[in-house]
């Protein structure tokens, strides 16, 4: 018997069109409960519909809002039922998304029934430094990527005498590849919430703000609706002190990730870092004693309160403690948000959970435009902060993305240098110029015009880089250039003499050519070429080609491929 | 107050509790270079030319801003964070835009001021200028008018002017015309030291005149029978009358301490080993005397360009009709000898020259003069041989035309086979170069010239030498500037030291060649003008006499002229902190390259100039006027490698801020400053 | 969507400036020099330093946009996707750079860092709406739709 339904309308399941389902499926069934949920974290598979039932749970997977799903479902038919790819249900390890996806995200009671709030409960019976011993037994690192010992940081907060201490949960994720904070926010929001209580009871903060990027509208609104019902029950209200809750808004500065930045941005000033000492602890917000910490550290309070630091530090390696969640994409079959307990190799995440085929991976991005490449021969390295960095990558946030063999390093380490560079806030010499030179070095050998000198430049600057800058914007900028240096020095080697790009990605350095011999002349690529680069006897001026790849995606007989440039000539 | 101890650059020092690295450095007698870092203000902690190590974290710090912890170990100076201070700076650099030095003042070999002694002649301070100019230029009458005038080539004028720059030379010419005689350096009293000067022509003259103003004296060796060198000798009275000339060399006397011998020959009546012992040092300027072959047969029918003016000058200008002649070459010297002997009453003179007048090295002008004056020009001509028959002088001639560029970059010329013919001539003139002669003793290099190290001038020990037996024959202005050069050598040679010319930079907004006017920032809009025109003595007489051909400029018209100038160098080329460092930590402008961004500038104050262009983003002016003078009427607009100083909705500074002013002194680059200059 | 509020709602405190801002270009779409003044007014913040944040976040615009803001995921998923491409197809079609309007003040195109949505790489949003799995014909299509709407 069905129980009720749910719909996955995080941004994702939005995305694919979730809400459209939701739509038809709200107009055709009359007598069933539909409920909106957020993320499974299956995102490849969107829109999901889960069918409870009272055998349990039913996902359907790409679901259209057509008669023929509505059928389907109702009559809980094994077509189009989510196949979940791989070794993913037995490598994952669901502890802070448990209730992701599955429960009603703006329902104070689902919540509650779901062990919610029991956390905080246990907390309240708890003086203040045994709460903070709680998270320091838990071993709790940082999730936002520095691994900063939690209940360290806690402990710091807690010393304070201000009358006035500020607590700031980090929601303003902005990694570009990154969507685990935004999908903890939109699906589980009382979790994240919960966990700030804690940490206000733990620490004595008086105000709780919570600084989320405004690109995240449904988080926001989530946030907003879970805000209204801890103010209803006062769960605020602890040991006699109301706290106080604020959603802010972020306005688009990846920087404003940086503690100190984030801090002026909240004072409503440019959201530049400041210099540490003092740290926020001691002199944060408008001069107020300030701790930070991301969204899914506080995710994982709640639970740590629940089961005991000890139990929860059972889980993990040594330094590095419980689960971590990684957003998956880039070349694999099953992206999507997943939750592995720390020390699972990074080989099964790809291989296991991803989906990704063996030997068609060059190398995994991790910790985005902060992070490094690992490539594939290191895929058995396990993920834990330490291992990470002796890599020349680090934790970060959680972004995770497969590079196929088919992509260009070069180009790679390009794009997030792009990045940096237009996100550096512009204060230190170092950052602030630097990157865009070392920008304009990696366009030069993208361009086919670099030297080997560059490279040496390159690794040079990088270096000082990350000497020379305050926060940790600059001081980890250059990453994605000095680790792709390390691993590929080759394909930058023959960008800079051999002027060949082998992954095709650098459009100077390739050349768009016609195949001939299969061609059937059906014009589909001189119609859709915009700059009218292909001559009647369909010949590519290449000379004249943006390399747009307009034509190729039309030509109905792949005959026309991207070539090494100068390669093949008429 | 408690106490700390600290450990810099490896020496222990207890400081109070609370401090900046930088300042327990400053107590401890430790300079670290600082941007932007001000007492005045909170601290930015930006530019990060500051840093220092940090031995025990290994972190590089903002010492500005980094507080001094009991038991830290901190590197100030270690090559690690020199390369990071330098690596800082030629960052700074490579966005930074601007003009250290006017271009004329680059071009010039000597480096005189050109752009301050315009200034000063536009202002009617003739005595000023001739100060200026003399600092580094001792015969301002003669380059004054002999001059082919490197500065005026870089000239920005030419960007709205073409071929019309600033007559910078002719600001030279009327400074020293007007006062030259009434200055006076102001000179130390002599030392002891004393220095021997084989050559009284220009280089030999400077040596002696930079010496004299540190105190050194000096014995000048003449050969000739009057100083002056080429400038008596080589370049006609018509160019540079030998009154003046004599005006001149007076003065070097009246200096005290420096005495010239005539009429003394070095391997003749004076010995270099005898001048070695005798004299504290040597100085070697012996000229460039001897006329190059023209490698044709029966090459001793003609005379050497140079020994045939020499003739004429000794005889003061006066000679015979040389009758119908046949100059050879293309360079100053040749325009010397067909303008010569014009004047010496020649109704036919010829000038050959074996490629087209665009590759001629002499200066169009003196071409344009010599043509004026009747000169018939055959190009792509070429002696093969001379002989006599009959006692009349007959010179075969090959017709060339124009091959491949050699190294030089000009075209070659080939002689087009069979294309032989012969002219008569009178009197035949090699006017195609010269060449050292070297008296015994001396090192040579590959050419035949003084071989010497050119940062000091030094040849060997206490032998320093400069001019034309250096470079092989070259300008007036060149010379002056290698003999400044082996003076300074000689002065340090003294202090057992090697002189070598302070590291500087100059960032530059670029050749006028590859500028617009938009792309320039101006003091004042520039004048609408065009150059002066210098004005000529009547052509008859300029053919018949060696009068001086043209006149000096009036001081209206030398005072009109000088509106005409950009002022192009930077207000704060003094008081640049990023040059001064940049200098002492050896960065360069061009170290790091990459796209500038370019400003607006803005020159809407009546009295402030604000040039983004030089901005390096320390923010002292924002902070000075926000916190010091509670004001804000600057900011910082967007972020990263855009980040740009900014006024209220771009609007110009209000008129107020000519009173306050407080930021300007504060700008280490003069992106902000007066409207004014000296 | 953020809630609208009104400036005289809000504490004349400096941390509001950049609710006070979003709020301004929610209702009119960018901060006009005529916003910027009364905020600069309400809040006593000289207008350098108002245009100094303004100027600092990718959010705010000075200038109108279009009746649709066309927003190119560059995310690294969508880039390695062929976001490029994506931006490149939208300029050929509707004759906009990154960053430009149209004449018509139809459509606005911006480059935008990660929507969060990395798994349908590469995506778009229209005025919010995420448009995920784009190729180039599915692009068009959408394009075509609006251009038809407007």
């Amino acid at each position: 018997m069905i129980k009720r339904i749910k719909i996955g309308t995080g941004s994702c399941g939005v995305a694919a069109g979730a809400d459209e389902v939701f739509d038809f499926f709200s107009e055709n069934i009359k007598d069933i409960e539909l409920v909106e949920v957020g993320c499974i974290g299956h995102c490849y598979a969107e829109p999901i519909i889960e069918v409870e039932t009272d055998k349990g749970s039913i996902f359907y997977e790409k679901v259209e809002p057509k008669k023929e799903f509505l059928e389907k479902i109702l009559n809980l038919e094994n077509s189009s039922r989510l196949q979940v790819g791989g070794n993913r249900t037995k490598k994952e390890f669901l502890k802070v998304t448990e209730l992701a996806g599955k429960i009603d995200p703006v329902s104070y009671d689902e919540y509650k029934s779901n062990s919610g709030y029991n956390g905080l409960a246990k907390a309240l019976l708890m003086k203040p430094e045994e709460v903070v011993e709680q998270v320091k037994i838990s071993g709790l690192r940082g999730r936002g990527g520095g691994g900063f010992p939690t209940g360290l940081k806690w402990s710091f907060l807690a010393a304070q005498k201000d009358e006035e201490k500020v607590l700031i949960c980090n929601a303003d994720e902005g990694d570009p590849g990154a969507f685990m904070d935004r999908s903890m926010m939109e699906s589980v929001p009382h979790q994240v919430m919960e966990g700030m209580l804690i940490a206000a009871h733990a620490t004595g903060a008086s105000s709780i703000f919570i600084y989320v990027r405004a690109e995240y509208p449904l988080a926001i609104k989530n946030l907003k609706i879970a805000i209204e019902d801890i103010i209803k029950y006062k769960i605020n209200h602890i040991n006699g002190r109301k706290i106080f809750i604020k959603i802010k808004e972020g306005a688009g500065a990846f920087v404003c990730g940086e503690e100190t930045a984030m801090i002026n941005s909240l004072e409503g000033k440019r959201g530049t870092p400041r210099f540490r000492p003092p740290f926020p602890t001691d002199k944060g917000y408008k001069g107020h004693p300030t701790l930070i910490n991301n969204v899914e550290t506080f995710a994982n309070i709640p639970i740590i309160l629940r089961e005991g630091g000890t139990k929860y530090a059972k889980l993990g390696t040594k330094n590095s403690k419980g689960t971590k969640l990684f957003a998956l994409a880039g070349d694999l079959k099953y992206s999507g948000l997943v939750e592995v307990p720390m020390g699972i190799t990074i080989g099964e995440i790809v291989y296991e959970i991803g989906g990704a085929v063996k030997g068609e991976v060059k190398a995994v991005q991790i910790g985005g435009p902060s992070g490094g490449c690992i490539p594939a021969e290191h895929f058995d390295t396990p993920v834990d902060y330490d291992s990470l960095t002796s890599l020349g990558a680090i934790m970060g946030s959680g972004g995770l993305i497969v590079i196929g063999n088919n992509r260009c390093m070069v180009e790679t380490a390009r794009y997030f240098l792009d990045f940096t560079a237009r996100e550096s806030c512009g204060k230190c010499t170092f950052c602030r110029i630097g990157t865009t030179r070392m920008l304009e070095t990696l366009e030069r050998i993208t361009a086919g015009d670099g030297c080997e000198e560059d490279i040496t430049f390159l690794q040079d600057l990088g270096d000082k880089i990350k000497k020379g800058s305050l926060c940790g914007l600059g001081q980890t900028a250059p990453n994605p250039v000095i680790s792709t240096i390390r691993y590929y020095k080759d394909e930058y080697l023959r960008h800079v003499n051999e002027k060949q790009c082998n992954a095709l990605e650098c459009n100077a350095l390739v050349d768009v050519f016609i195949d001939k011999e299969n061609c059937i002349e059906c014009g589909l690529c001189i119609k859709n070429c915009p700059i009218d680069a292909i001559s009647d006897d369909f010949i590519v001026d290449n000379s004249k080609c943006t390399r747009c790849n307009s034509c190729i995606e039309v030509c109905p007989k792949n005959t026309i491929s991207r070539i090494p440039g100068g390669g093949i000539s008429e | 107050m408690s106490k700390i101890k600290i450990t810099i650059d490896g020496k222990n020092y207890t400081a109070e509790k609370g401090k900046t690295i930088l300042s327990v450095a400053k107590e401890m007698g430790i300079e670290i270079p600082t941007l932007c870092y001000n007492e005045k203000i909170s601290n930015s902690n930006s530019c990060f030319v500051c840093v220092v190590k940090d031995i025990k974290t290994g972190k590089f710090l903002p010492s500005c801003s980094a507080t001094a912890s009991d038991g830290m170990v901190i590197e100030a100076s270690s090559p690690e964070v020199v390369d990071m201070r330098k690596t800082a700076l030629n960052l700074l650099l490579s966005e930074h835009t601007g003009d250290c030095e006017a271009p004329c003042t680059i071009a010039c070999p000597a480096q005189a001021s050109v752009e301050e002694y315009v200034r000063a002649g536009k202002n009617g301070n003739h005595l000023e200028g001739l100060k200026i100019i003399k600092e580094r230029i001792p015969l301002p009458i003669s380059i004054g008018r002999v001059c082919p005038r490197f500065c005026e080539q870089d000239c920005r004028r030419n960007i709205t002017d073409k071929d019309e720059p600033v007559a910078i030379n002719d600001f030279k010419r009327l400074a020293a015309d007007l006062h030259y005689e009434e200055y006076m350096e102001e000179r130390p009293n002599l030392n002891g030291k004393k220095v021997a000067i084989v050559g009284g022509g220009p280089a030999g003259l400077s040596v002696a005149y930079f010496l004299r103003l540190q105190g050194v004296s000096s014995d000048i060796f003449e050969m000739m029978e009057k100083p002056g060198g080429m400038l008596r000798y080589g370049i006609p009275e018509y160019r540079l009358p030998k009154f003046l000339l004599d005006k001149e060399i007076a003065h070097f006397e009246k200096m005290g301490g420096i005495k010239i011998h005539c009429n003394k020959k070095l391997g003749e009546d004076i010995q270099l080993d005898d001048l070695k012992s005798k004299y504290d040092a040597v100085a070697i300027t012996v000229g460039s005397w001897k006329p190059s072959s023209m490698r044709a047969e029966g090459e001793e029918h003609s005379v050497g360009g140079i020994h045939w003016l020499e003739k004429i000058a000794s005889n003061n200008w006066q000679g015979e009709n040389p009758g119908k002649t046949i100059v050879i070459g293309g360079g100053n010297t040749a325009m010397d000898c067909v303008r010569t002997a014009v004047r010496l009453g020649s109704k036919e003179v010829y000038c050959y020259y074996r490629r087209t007048e665009k590759e001629m090295p002499a200066e169009q002008i003196e071409i344009d003069e010599a043509r004026e004056e009747g000169v018939i020009f055959k190009f792509l001509s070429a002696p093969v041989k001379v002989r006599i028959e009959n006692g009349q002088k007959i010179i075969t001639c090959n017709e060339m035309k124009l091959g491949e560029p050699d190294a030089s970059g000009r075209r070659r010329p080939v002689p087009i086979p069979n294309s032989e013919y012969d002219i008569e001539a009178d009197t035949i003139i090699a006017a195609i170069g010269q060449k050292t002669i070297t008296p015994d003793g001396l090192k040579l290099n590959k050419w035949g010239d003084v071989d010497i190290n050119t940062d000091n001038g030094q040849m060997d020990e206490n032998v320093f030498s400069a001019g034309d037996c250096v470079s092989g024959p070259a300008t007036v202005v060149e010379a002056v500037a290698g003999a400044r050069i082996a003076a300074l050598g000689i002065l340090a040679f003294f202090k057992n030291e090697k002189y070598k010319k302070a590291y500087e930079i100059n960032v530059s907004r670029g050749h006028w060649q590859s500028l617009k006017k938009d792309d320039l920032v101006f003091l004042n809009e520039p004048i609408v003008r065009s150059r002066q025109k210098l004005s000529y003595i009547p052509l008859e007489e300029r053919k018949t006499t060696f009068k001086e051909t043209t006149r000096t400029f009036t001081e209206e018209e030398i005072a009109k002229e000088g509106e005409r100038c950009f002022e192009c160098s930077c207000t704060a080329k003094s008081e640049c902190k990023l040059k001064d460092y940049s200098e002492e930590y050896a960065a360069h402008p061009e170290a790091i390259q990459g796209a500038k961004r370019i400003f607006n500038y803005d020159t809407r104050h009546p009295e402030i100039i604000l040039d983004r262009n030089k901005c390096i983003k320390c923010g002292a002016c924002v902070k000075i006027c926000k916190e010091v003078i509670n004001k804000t009427l600057l900011g910082f607009v967007n972020r990263g490698f855009e980040t740009n100083l900014a006024t209220e909705f771009d609007a110009p500074l209000p008129d107020s801020c000519t009173e306050c002013g407080a930021c300007i002194p504060e700008c280490p680059v003069g992106a902000l400053d007066w409207r004014k200059k000296a | 969507m953020p809630e609208k509020m009104l400036l005289k709602e809000m504490e004349k405190d400096q941390s509001n400036l950049i609710r006070a801002l979003q709020s301004v270009q929610e209702n009119e779409g960018f901060v006009s020099d005529e916003r910027l003044k009364d905020i600069s007014n309400y809040f006593s913040i000289p207008p350098v330093e108002v245009e100094g944040v303004i100027s600092f976040y990718a959010q705010f615009k000075r200038t109108k946009p279009g009746k649709y803001i066309i927003s190119v995921c560059d995310g690294t998923a969508c880039h390695i996707k062929g976001a490029n491409l994506i931006s490149n197809w939208i300029s050929d079609e509707l004759g906009i750079k990154d960053g430009e309007t149209d004449s018509e003040d139809l459509f606005t195109l911006e480059t935008v860092a990660c929507l969060g949505c990395c798994s349908l790489a590469p995506v778009i949003a229209i005025n919010g709406k995420v448009y995920g799995n784009l190729e180039r014909k599915s692009l068009l299509k959408i394009l075509r739709k609006f251009k038809k709407e407007a």
